[in-house]
């Protein structure tokens, strides 16, 4: 049954390990000034729904059938409906939150919606990259906001802004995030 | 006399390393395949370098993103300063804007996005006209400004833009988009499909300052056989087929050879 207009995120991982996780892990600890104490870097999927959302049960049930927002055998599913809800993050571990400019909309995801539940809902999607630091890092939000933006070889990468826009939070993550007015 | 050394770097993932040897050979330059595992420093043995298409790295992170942090790219900048050619051609486009060699200012200037098409997204393959421009660039040296090359694009990310509003049209006027989309008569591409990717002054090439770096969206390795050019292809390109099919050389010269002879010229005369 469709509700009331509500934002719900989905967050969705890897099961296994993530080789493009691994590979961003690599550089930027080898050849980033922001990224000589990374002690982690996981990439999940950020998928938010907005409009007349069902109730959490079956909200979990379209994500989970539809080949529009992931797949179950290989990757796992947080769905948070409100901003109390848990997040898969550590205590410690900051979220850069990546989308291409003007193309975050999820247009095919947005018709498998209308066809199974005959209702318009928005979906909208980008990387969000959870990041943790070794106790000796003193500055983990600066080396986070290093490790962000790309400004030349050796400061930057997971977001390149001539064509893409990020987001950097720490403990406490928007709900909604996405289209939040910054 | 000796021909010239070409490097052609090989990062994982990479698959057009083969046919951009063979175009480098066809002009008479000596191409030589070079790991991403090799030593830096010894890049400095070459004349010129070519970063070919592919998916380095599978395009983690951000298509030439993570290539563009390899220590062999900050070799390739240094020898780029010293005035030696890089080509960087569709995926080897991606490092080089990624490294920020192209345009070659202070730090990554561009972003080769996602392509923009009406009613249809990803990877896009089709074969297109680029326009010659005036410009420094070593490697359209010696083609005349408004001939038309037919080549072929293929690639999901290869739209030419920035967050400054107007600067690749800034290029444009500097000399550094020697290569812009066009009709197969010449004429400014008017949108998909002729600019394939929607980008920005409809730049299907960008250099740097200098005229040595050259970051590529089209294939021109691809186009090295006249023989081989589509049907569609019209215009003298289009005769050239026609008249290789009919005395059976699949391989005569195409289109693409002239930008690698360009590279020759330049490395002959300097």
């Amino acid at each position: 049954m469709a509700g009331k207009r509500a934002v719900a995120q989905a967050w969705i991982e890897p099961v296994n390990d993530d080789p493009e996780a691994v590979s961003a892990l690599a550089v930027a600890r080898a050849h980033l000034s922001g990224g000589r104490a990374l002690r982690s870097l996981r990439r999940l999927r950020l998928i938010e729904l907005s409009g007349a959302l069902p109730a959490r049960a079956g909200l979990e049930g379209l994500l989970h059938r539809s080949i529009q927002f992931y797949n179950p055998a290989k990757e796992r599913c947080v769905v948070r409906m409100a901003a109390a809800d848990a997040l898969p993050l550590g205590g410690r571990e900051q979220v850069v939150l990546v989308f291409e400019r003007g193309e975050e909309r999820r247009g095919g995801a947005e018709r498998w919606w209308r066809h199974e539940t005959g209702r318009d809902i928005e979906v909208r999607e980008g990387v969000a990259w959870v990041i943790g630091f070794e106790p000796l890092e003193t500055d983990p939000a600066g080396a986070v906001a290093e490790l962000a933006a790309l400004r030349d070889r050796r400061h930057g990468l997971l977001c390149n802004p001539h064509a893409q826009e990020h987001r950097i939070a720490a403990g406490k993550v928007p709900l909604p995030w996405i289209t939040l007015r910054t | 006399m000796t021909p010239a050394r070409v490097a052609v770097i090989r990062f994982p993932g990479v698959n057009c390393e083969a046919e951009s040897a063979r175009a480098l050979a066809r002009v008479g330059l000596e191409p030589e395949l070079f790991m991403w595992t090799r030593t830096p420093s010894d890049l400095r043995d070459f004349q010129a370098y070519l970063l070919p298409g592919g998916f380095a790295y599978q395009d983690r992170v951000r298509a030439g993103a993570l290539a563009a942090k390899d220590p062999l790219v900050e070799t390739l900048s240094e020898e780029a300063s010293r005035g030696k050619p890089v080509l960087g051609i569709c995926n080897g486009a991606q490092v080089l804007v990624e490294a920020g060699l192209v345009p070659g200012g202070a730090g990554v200037e561009l972003a080769l996005a996602r392509n923009h098409m009406p009613d249809r997204s990803g990877y896009y393959a089709r074969w297109v006209y680029a326009r010659v421009e005036p410009s420094p660039c070593v490697f359209t040296r010696g083609l005349s400004p408004g001939m038309v090359l037919p080549l072929p694009v293929a690639h999901g990310e290869g739209r030419f833009t920035s967050s400054e509003t107007g600067r690749v049209e800034a290029l444009a006027r500097a000399g550094q988009v020697p290569l812009r989309y066009a009709s197969s008569d010449g004429v400014d591409a008017d949108g998909f499909p002729a600019n394939p990717n929607g980008a920005d002054a409809g730049a299907a090439a960008v250099c740097n300052g200098a005229g040595n770096v050259l970051a590529l969206m089209p294939h021109p390795e691809r186009a090295q056989d006249a023989g081989a050019l589509p049907a569609a292809v019209v215009g003298v390109w289009g005769e050239a087929r026609a008249a290789a099919r009919l005395r059976g050389e699949r391989d005569a010269r195409g289109p693409g050879l002239l930008l690698f002879e360009g590279l020759r010229r330049h490395l002959m005369e300097a």
